[in-house]
């Protein structure tokens, strides 16, 4: 122990303190930065020198304390629960919102859906019914049957649209997966190599756990840390990450490229490793929700499926109508004439128009039952109580919708609150309390002080050894 | 420090802003409702309450339909009605001449006179045969004017010109429809057992000095037709009448259930509404008394 050991204790103290304050300041200046994890600067005691041999003069005392790394205090553990429900959830409010905007493309139940347009199809039917001479009804019969036809066509192409901006959708998200993971892999490269070199990286740290929440909520990635610290990303059991490299994901060659193959073909959109072209089987975040909203009908695809029923609804409406509408006969005679037609080249719904340009080809009368009888019109009007008519099936079509789209809302909203309750799990344990920061701040400064004072006491014991030493009686 | 129960300011933010916008996002919800007046803007807000919704604005529209339907069967019954009591007192004004006729006293110019009558009432009875609506015959509603040709039609004498079988019937009721016009051929006969063929063969009985007599049993056979029509007429008129009852009655109905399915009750949603500003207000002063304060207020 030497005469000048308690100036090294002291200053050892002055150095802890303040680096310990510069943490904290670091910690307030980051109080509302998101991603942020507070830091702790983490001292120990430094013991006192024990080597033995024989002039050793210690006494056992310490001879101060250290800086011995910046604590970076976050918890893996809610890391990965609020990346596991982020997956979760991603995926579900995908599919919900995907349902939201086809049932606001729908639009019913309103005075101006589709069910109405059907209702005034089939109550003109009724009208020219009862004065086959009338030209005017049956001129607006026709357009009342382009408006059925249009307003089918328009809807279909509305959930074509949206399905296309879904397949949009997913392909930049697998762009900015990718980009993202690399990004990881570069972090994981710094990282290594900062923390090879003795230095603090719980800066990059931060930005990197951030990188890899937004890979769960995009991709539901889960993470598996390394024993040099760097971390592997994984996507479905296989590593989009690993260490300072990645893993490219793409959409698959085999993949629906139009609406009408997911309605028809039967054929849903995959993704697929860029490297070999194997499924990657994604089973979370966002992008598998909206994967599952691209699907087949018989894949819970909800746009296939409604395009499905819209092609059903139109070929429905054609073959009822045009069943009777053969039996009918013009006011010449003529008979066996279709009122709708279905282009067979196109989907039912887009294909479906009305064959009958000239209004005095509507057939409403019974043949040989007089050129202005009205029957078989009433027939046809009478579809609109038919049991599995036309509007029965529309009305199970929205309905269906309605109570899927519900449950989906609903499965959504329980799994953002899980999502968020991780989530104020997670930032409870890394956010900055300020009052506690201040605390710290008043310790570090009080032990400074005292520290400071410590170094003045040495220095004055010193400077009665020094200077006052052996002066007696001068 | 343990990881539950840690509060910091941050998560103090993030709870106050959540349940800041929660309380506001109720409030839009209820003000979306007061707005728009309706519960279920979407199939979502109620799936079985928007299948009731479907089915009732269809019928609604229907039933406007079936309105229609029955105003114009209607007008046609009271053509066929006022056509065929025209018809009746002209055949008993033809009977009584007849009857008159009848007298061998009579000299020839009474007889002449009768048979000018009779010969007008014949025309009559033949304009009140083909009685149109809207441009149709509605003794032979099938087909285009006029339901009976002239006496020198080109297929025949007075030769009915209507479809055997066919029948006007206009829907009033999902499944019920109600015929309208009438069958001119079994009110008039057609041809030469036509009323109006009778009618001639009355007139040139008059006129040769005969006894025309022996037709009253004919005209009593026509004027029972007559008679059995108009009485049935009135009974589908009186099904028309009380199907247009229905169909206001049923127009009602549908309207308040339809109000009671999807109309918001406007007195709840404004409780509601009040009830929501207060906690919105409460949540307010509470960010704002929690937010303010730090440690830093109470150092020098």
């Amino acid at each position: 122990m030497s005469t000048f050991s308690g100036l090294g204790t002291a200053l050892s103290s002055l150095i802890a303190q303040r680096q310990a304050l510069e943490v904290s300041g670091q910690n307030i200046a980051n109080a509302n930065t998101v991603g942020y994890t507070r830091q702790r600067a983490a001292m120990a005691s430094l013991p006192a020198a024990t080597v033995p041999s024989m002039f050793s003069t210690s006494n056992g005392v310490g001879i101060g304390t250290a800086v011995t790394g910046i604590d970076r205090l976050g918890d893996v553990f809610l890391d990965a629960r609020l990346r596991n429900e982020t997956s979760g959830a991603s995926r579900l409010a995908a599919i919900a919102t995907e349902y939201d905007t086809l049932e606001a493309t729908i639009g019913e139940p309103s005075k101006t859906g589709f069910s109405a347009d059907l209702t005034s199809f089939w109550t003109t039917w009724s009208d020219v019914a009862n004065s086959p001479g009338s030209a005017s009804n049956r001129a607006v019969l026709l357009e009342r049957g382009k408006a059925v036809a249009d307003r089918l066509s328009t809807l279909y192409q509305d959930v074509s649209t949206q399905w296309d901006q879904a397949l949009t959708t997913t392909k930049a998200l697998v762009t900015q997966v990718n980009t993202t993971a690399a990004n990881v892999a570069d972090l994981n490269t710094r990282i290594l190599s900062i923390t090879n070199a003795g230095g603090s990286a719980n800066e990059l740290m931060d930005q990197r756990d951030q990188l890899i929440t937004s890979l769960s909520s995009l991709v539901g990635a889960t993470t598996r840390t390394n024993e040099d610290g760097s971390v592997d990303v994984m996507v479905a059991g296989n590593a989009l990450v690993s260490g300072g490299s990645a893993n490219a994901l793409a959409v698959g060659a085999g993949s629906a490229a139009s609406f009408g193959d997911a309605v028809s073909g039967g054929a849903g959109v995959s993704i697929v490793w860029a490297r070999n072209g194997n499924a990657a089987g994604l089973d979370g975040g966002r992008v598998a929700g909206l994967l599952t909203a691209l699907g087949p009908a018989d894949d819970g695809g909800v746009l296939a499926a409604a395009g499905a029923s819209l092609n059903a609804m139109a070929t429905t409406i054609a073959d009822s109508v045009n069943a009777i509408h053969r039996t009918a006969a013009t006011a010449d005679g003529t008979t066996g004439q279709d009122f709708f037609t279905i282009d067979a080249s196109r989907p039912a719904a887009l294909g479906l128009s009305v064959a009958i340009t000239d209004p005095s080809g509507i057939a409403v009368a019974a043949p040989g039952q007089g050129s202005l009888d009205g029957s078989v019109g009433e027939k046809i009007a009478a579809l609109a109580k038919a049991a599995d008519g036309p509007d029965s099936q529309w009305s199970a079509f929205v309905v269906d919708l309605g109570v899927k789209s519900a449950s989906s809302a609903s499965r959504a909203t329980v799994a953002e609150a899980a999502r968020a309750t991780a989530a104020s799990a997670q930032l409870a344990q890394t956010s900055v309390d300020t009052d506690e920061e201040t605390v710290n701040m008043l310790a570090f400064q009080r032990a400074y002080e005292g520290a400071a004072r410590v170094l003045t006491a040495v220095d004055e014991m010193l400077d009665t050894l020094i200077n006052r030493t052996g002066v007696v009686g001068r | 420090m343990t990881t539950i129960g840690r509060v910091t300011q941050m998560t103090v933010r993030n709870t106050t802003l959540g349940n800041l916008q929660d309380n506001l996002h109720k409030m839009s919800q209820l003000q979306t409702q007061m707005s728009s007046g309706v519960k279920i803007n979407r199939a979502s807000d109620d799936p079985s309450g928007t299948a009731d919704v479907l089915k009732i604005q269809g019928d609604q529209r229907l039933l406007a339909q079936y309105d229609r339907n029955a105003a114009d069967g209607e007008a046609w019954l009271v053509t066929v009605d006022s056509a065929l009591t025209t018809s009746l007192a002209n055949l008993r004004k033809v009977r009584d001449l007849t009857v008159q006729g009848g007298n061998g006293a009579l000299g020839s110019t009474s007889r002449e006179a009768l048979a000018q009558e009779i010969s007008g009432l014949k025309d009559a009875l033949l304009a009140q045969a083909n009685t149109e609506y809207l441009g149709r015959p509605v003794f032979a509603g099938t087909v285009a004017a006029p339901a009976f040709g002239a006496a020198d039609d080109a297929a025949g004498a007075y030769d009915f010109k209507g479809v055997d079988g066919a029948t006007v019937t206009r829907t009033v009721a999902s499944g019920t429809t109600v015929r309208v016009d009438s069958d001119g051929a079994r009110v008039f006969g057609t041809g030469d057992d036509s009323v109006f063929a009778l009618l001639d063969g009355i007139v040139a009985t008059l006129q040769a000095g005969g006894d025309p007599s022996d037709q009253l049993d004919a005209i009593d056979d026509r004027l029972d037709a007559m008679t059995t029509e108009l009485s049935s007429v009135g009974a589908r008129q009186n099904q028309v009448d009380s199907a247009q009852s229905l169909i206001a009655e049923s127009t009602v109905t549908a309207k308040t259930r339809l109000g009671a399915i999807q109309d918001v009750d406007l007195a709840q949603v404004i409780l509601d509404l009040q009830s929501q500003e207060v906690a919105y207000k409460g949540a307010l002063g509470a960010a704002a008394k929690v937010l303010q304060p730090t440690l830093l207020d109470f150092l020098r």
